[in-house]
């Protein structure tokens, strides 16, 4: 259906032309779907917002299982203690407690808006960081050869008649993998620098429109599409005008790249630009060496994540009924702590979900134990949740997607095996 | 590339003071032509004013011979500039007592830091993207600021001014593929020692004296926790009976801590040294294998007494047997089973096959045809893996000069800065903040913190963002707004105040005559739609370096 769409367009937007050009078709069709863009917006839309931890964050020590036995037999120097000892886990169910640098999620746990997600992850066993963060971008563990990311293919197949370029957002120097495809999408590094700079608005206008004179007529492909999106995006911000931001509600960004990145979503939010999914990322979790328990370098990372999720769900306060949030992390690590106090590449992790129609409150997924017969090769944590389980149930019941075959190709989406986590 | 005189004289005569100089075009000129301008976009940071000329006079080959041999090239003008760089006179002790003094600088302000605000902030020890010395003002911070903004500027004065281009390229590309973030503890003290002594001198040798330089390396043993490696079940002595492991200053807070505890293996650096540096990560190897490579690279760590070298401490190392790739490593053997393990690594023919791809990954095509593959496979066999002889035959093979892979690759953000500013005949001085505008397009230099580098292919580097950064980059680097970089568009383009003579004029020196039509036209309209024929000048200077034309090479 969607590719009959896309041919009919495709013809009406005169893009045979540039076939004899040499021009890969992919862009085309990108090309051809901005034309579809209508020109205003209504109000609110649901937004998906994906959070990518990278380097691999210890699922163990993040959501600790207390109530295993081998959880401390195996880590005598990095465990988060019992809740309840000095620097103690937070008790979740009896059996799981929060990291306790995680303190500030609580409330949304206990008001049943964040779900918390164990012993999920990718059914690929790399342990190579960089193979299973594209694995879990382009939604295809296993198979290298995807050109686009199931973000991107959301985007696509979800035929949306409100195509904005704002979209699909990430924030960042970069567009992840994630985002890459032929939906229109834009990276943004920072939203009050977005644009050509100069002193006079005169001159400003002047080089934006030379430049988009320049590339509507001489770019091809990729270039030509990015620098289109960009030009619509200037026009779309200018008419919004997000101004200068101050967060809602008293709001306290931390710093560091993640808390930059959740404001700035959290504005184009608010600027209604038609923002469906955005995506950040934050890195430092590639903890093989002194990663600390309740204390320490872990325990530094994640007590900045939860004050950055906290300040963004403060900021955008009942707005947050439109919008999740879910975090994700390509693999996690060993059971056992290293020699130096650290933690290897594993295999299973933990996520989270927050916002939206999240139906928490509870610790998800089955849990495989850690007992030595039931790990993964002998060391790790097992893969009870295929990723795609849990991303596609929050795409549909969320965004409402209907294609999950397509964004998941080759991936049986059964409801049956969904967790539950959003209503 | 070319002696000193050359360039003088081109400059002085005023070569570009003339409308375009009439070279007469003949069909096998412009072949030619088409020709210098491929190796000046592939083989070096683009052109210059007057080099596709140069480059024609001296003939291609020559050119590309001479390019592969860069002992033989004079850099007199570069040797002028690096001159003025302190950092490139500093020692590691130097930089190293700096950064201990930095350290205690940094923890007696956190004692006197108010606690409540920890949240905010304090925790922030491993932002990427973020040089920690800045949070510092002190008197430390400031003066190892100031010494790694050189040092990253370094880089970039060699990189727009060195005649030895290729030579520069091979440096970026090894630099890249052996990845190490700088901003990981002691990294700032490594770094320099890091690109000086080990990345340079073997650039263009053989690539098992390189692996291993860059194995016994304080940098990457640091940077991929090697250091922190020892045979399972080690304990190290108490405090102050081992030298090597008694606490010193020049240790950092973790090895202080692990000196102190029993220790064991870390598989980090195995597990790269086989997915990224040699293997790659189709290679072949299991986790058995990372284990094992882990356990024979035990021992191999810093000395902290003495400016933080490499030392094997053979009581860390675990000497039982081992098997890697299916050969035994007997039991019994110290440091030389190590050299043994990467003398295999180096020569395992998916190692070829891996570094050859990469290679033409960077000089080809971002998805590279086996053709060229294969020609820098067979080079590795018969010179045993020396890197000039592979570059050779990669250039030389029918990919690298095939119509359908000209002018496809998009330039990277160092690639597109440093080929603006030869374009420009830009000149930078010790400032680094040109080296920092690197940020604003998300490759900042030693600032990558995962261990694969930064890609390479264009879908990594074109987006929305990404291009109007170079738009601005663009317009300031043509206006003399460039900081660290000094302009003088007189050198590059007359002004002129004749609208086509004006286009013409930019085309060649900034596009070497690649523009296509419409950007022509719009090169005119803008032109006449500006009074001052200066300021003009300095638009189209601008336009043309944020065309899509100058974005691909």
């Amino acid at each position: 259906m969607c590719d009959r769409i896309d041919r009919r367009v495709f013809v009406k937007a005169g893009g045979l032309a540039l076939l004899s050009f040499g021009v890969d078709p992919i862009f085309l069709t990108r090309a051809a779907y901005a034309l579809q863009r209508p020109d205003s917006l209504s109000a609110r839309k649901k937004t998906l917002v994906c959070v990518f931890l990278r380097g691999a964050v210890d699922g163990l020590n993040m959501i600790v299982p207390h109530g295993d036995p081998d959880y401390y037999k195996e880590r005598p120097r990095i465990a988060v203690p019992r809740p309840g000892s000095p620097g103690g886990a937070i008790d979740l169910d009896g059996y799981f407690g929060l990291h306790p640098r995680l303190a500030g999620l609580m409330p949304y746990f206990r008001d049943g808006s964040l779900a918390l997600v164990h012993a999920v992850g990718s059914p690929d066993a790399t342990r190579s960081h960089f193979d299973a963060q594209d694995y879990m971008e382009t939604g295809t563990p296993g198979v290298k050869s995807t050109a686009d990311g199931w973000m991107n293919r959301h985007l696509r197949h979800r035929a949306e008649h409100r195509e904005t370029p704002f979209r699909g957002v990430a924030v960042g120097p970069q567009l992840p993998r994630a985002l890459r495809g032929n939906a229109p999408t834009l990276a943004i590094d920072n939203l009050e620098a977005f644009g050509l700079r100069a002193g006079q608005a005169a001159v400003r206008d002047r080089l934006t429109s030379a430049f988009e004179e320049l590339y509507a007529a001489s770019a091809t492909g990729l270039v030509a599409s990015s620098s289109e999106e960009a030009f619509e995006a200037i026009r779309m911000l200018e008419s919004a005008n997000p101004g200068r931001y101050s967060p809602a509600n008293g709001a306290r960004y931390p710093s560091g790249r993640l808390g930059r990145s959740l404001r700035q979503i959290a504005q184009l939010i608010k600027a209604d630009l038609g923002v469906e999914m955005a995506f950040a990322d934050m890195g430092g979790w590639d903890t093989h060496v002194n990663q600390g328990g309740s204390q320490g370098t872990l325990a530094g990372r994640f007590l900045n994540y939860a004050t950055t999720l906290t300040a963004f769900a403060t900021d955008l306060g009942e707005r947050m009924a439109d919008v999740t949030v879910m975090t994700m992390t390509e693999f996690g690590r060993t059971v056992a702590e290293n020699g130096n106090a650290g933690t290897d590449h594993g295999h299973a992790t933990a996520m989270l979900v927050l916002g939206g129609a999240t139906k928490g409150g509870k610790v998800f997924g089955r849990w495989p134990t850690l007992e030595p017969e039931k790990r993964f090769e002998g060391r790790d944590l097992e893969v009870t949740t295929d990723f795609r389980d849990l991303f596609g149930e929050v795409l549909t019941k969320h965004l409402g997607a209907t294609a999950l075959d397509k964004v998941f190709p080759g991936y049986q989406n059964e409801r049956s095996q969904w967790l539950g986590v959003t209503g | 590339m070319l002696a000193k005189p050359v360039i003088m004289g081109a400059l002085l005569s005023g070569f570009w003071g003339l409308p375009q100089a009439p070279v007469v075009r003949s069909d096998s000129d412009s072949t030619e032509r088409a020709r210098a301008m491929h190796v000046l976009t592939r083989l070096a940071y683009g052109p210059g004013p007057g080099d596709v000329d140069r480059v024609m006079r001296m003939g291609v080959d020559a050119y590309i011979e001479q390019q592969l041999h860069p002992e033989r090239i004079r850099d007199d003008r570069l040797d002028r500039v690096l001159d003025g760089f302190e950092i490139l006179k500093m020692s590691t002790a130097e930089l190293e007592t700096i950064f201990r003094n930095l350290r205690r600088e940094r923890a007696e302000a956190a004692m006197r830091a108010d606690r409540d605000s920890a949240g905010y902030g304090g925790q922030m020890r491993m932002r990427p993207g973020q040089q920690p010395a800045q949070r510092g003002a002190g008197e430390y911070a400031t003066r190892l600021r100031t010494l790694m903004g050189e040092f990253r500027q370094v880089a970039m004065a060699r990189s727009v001014l060195a005649e030895q281009q290729l030579y520069e390229i091979v440096v970026d590309f090894w630099t890249n593929h052996f990845n190490v973030y700088i901003h990981k503890g002691a990294g700032p003290a490594m770094m320099p020692r890091y690109i000086e002594e080990t990345i340079r001198p073997n650039a263009l040798g053989r690539f098992e004296d390189l692996l291993i330089a860059t194995a016994r390396s304080p940098a990457m043993l640091y940077y991929l926790d090697n250091v922190e490696s020892v045979a399972p079940g080690f304990a190290p002595p108490g405090r102050g009976r081992r030298p090597a492991m008694r606490q010193q200053d020049g240790m950092s807070d973790s090895m202080r801590m692990q000196a102190r505890r029993p220790r064991g293996l870390n598989e980090n650096y195995a597990r790269e040294l086989m997915e990224l540096h040699t293997l790659g990560v189709d290679g072949g190897y299991t986790q058995d294998d990372v284990i094992d490579v882990a356990r024979i690279l035990t021992g191999w760590t810093l000395n902290p007494r003495v400016d933080l070298n490499f030392i094997f401490y053979s009581r860390a190392h675990d000497f039982g047997e081992k098997t890697v790739l299916g050969r035994t490593f007997p039991a019994g053997r110290g440091i030389e089973e190590g050299i043994e393990l990467l003398q295999m690594l180096a020569a395992h023919p998916a190692t070829r096959r891996h570094i050859s791809a990469k290679l033409c990954a960077r000089f080809v095509a971002d998805e590279p045809p086996s053709g060229c593959i294969d020609a820098g496979i067979h080079a590795w066999e018969r010179s045993d893996g020396n890197i000039r002889d592979v570059l050779a035959a990669i250039i030389a093979s029918p990919e690298f000069w095939a119509e359908e892979y000209r002018g496809n690759k998009m330039k990277t953000p160092l690639e597109f800065l440093v080929s603006a500013v030869r374009a420009v005949d830009g000149v930078p001085g010790t400032d680094p903040a040109f080296a920092l505008t690197l940020r604003r397009l998300g490759q900042p230099l030693y600032e990558y913190e995962p261990p694969t580098g930064y890609p390479e292919t264009q879908e990594s580097w074109v987006n929305s963002g990404a291009l109007l950064e170079r738009f601005n980059l663009a317009v300031a680097i043509a206006a003399g707004r460039m900081d660290g970089v000094s302009v003088d568009l007189d050198n590059v383009v007359p002004i002129i105040s004749d609208h086509d003579a004006l286009v013409d004029a930019v085309n060649h020196a900034i596009l070497g005559g690649t523009a296509s039509p419409t950007t022509v036209r719009v090169l005119r309209d803008q032109a006449a739609a500006t009074n001052s024929p200066r300021e003009a000048r300095a638009l189209l200077v601008g336009l043309a370096i944020g065309s899509p034309e100058f974005q691909r090479q």
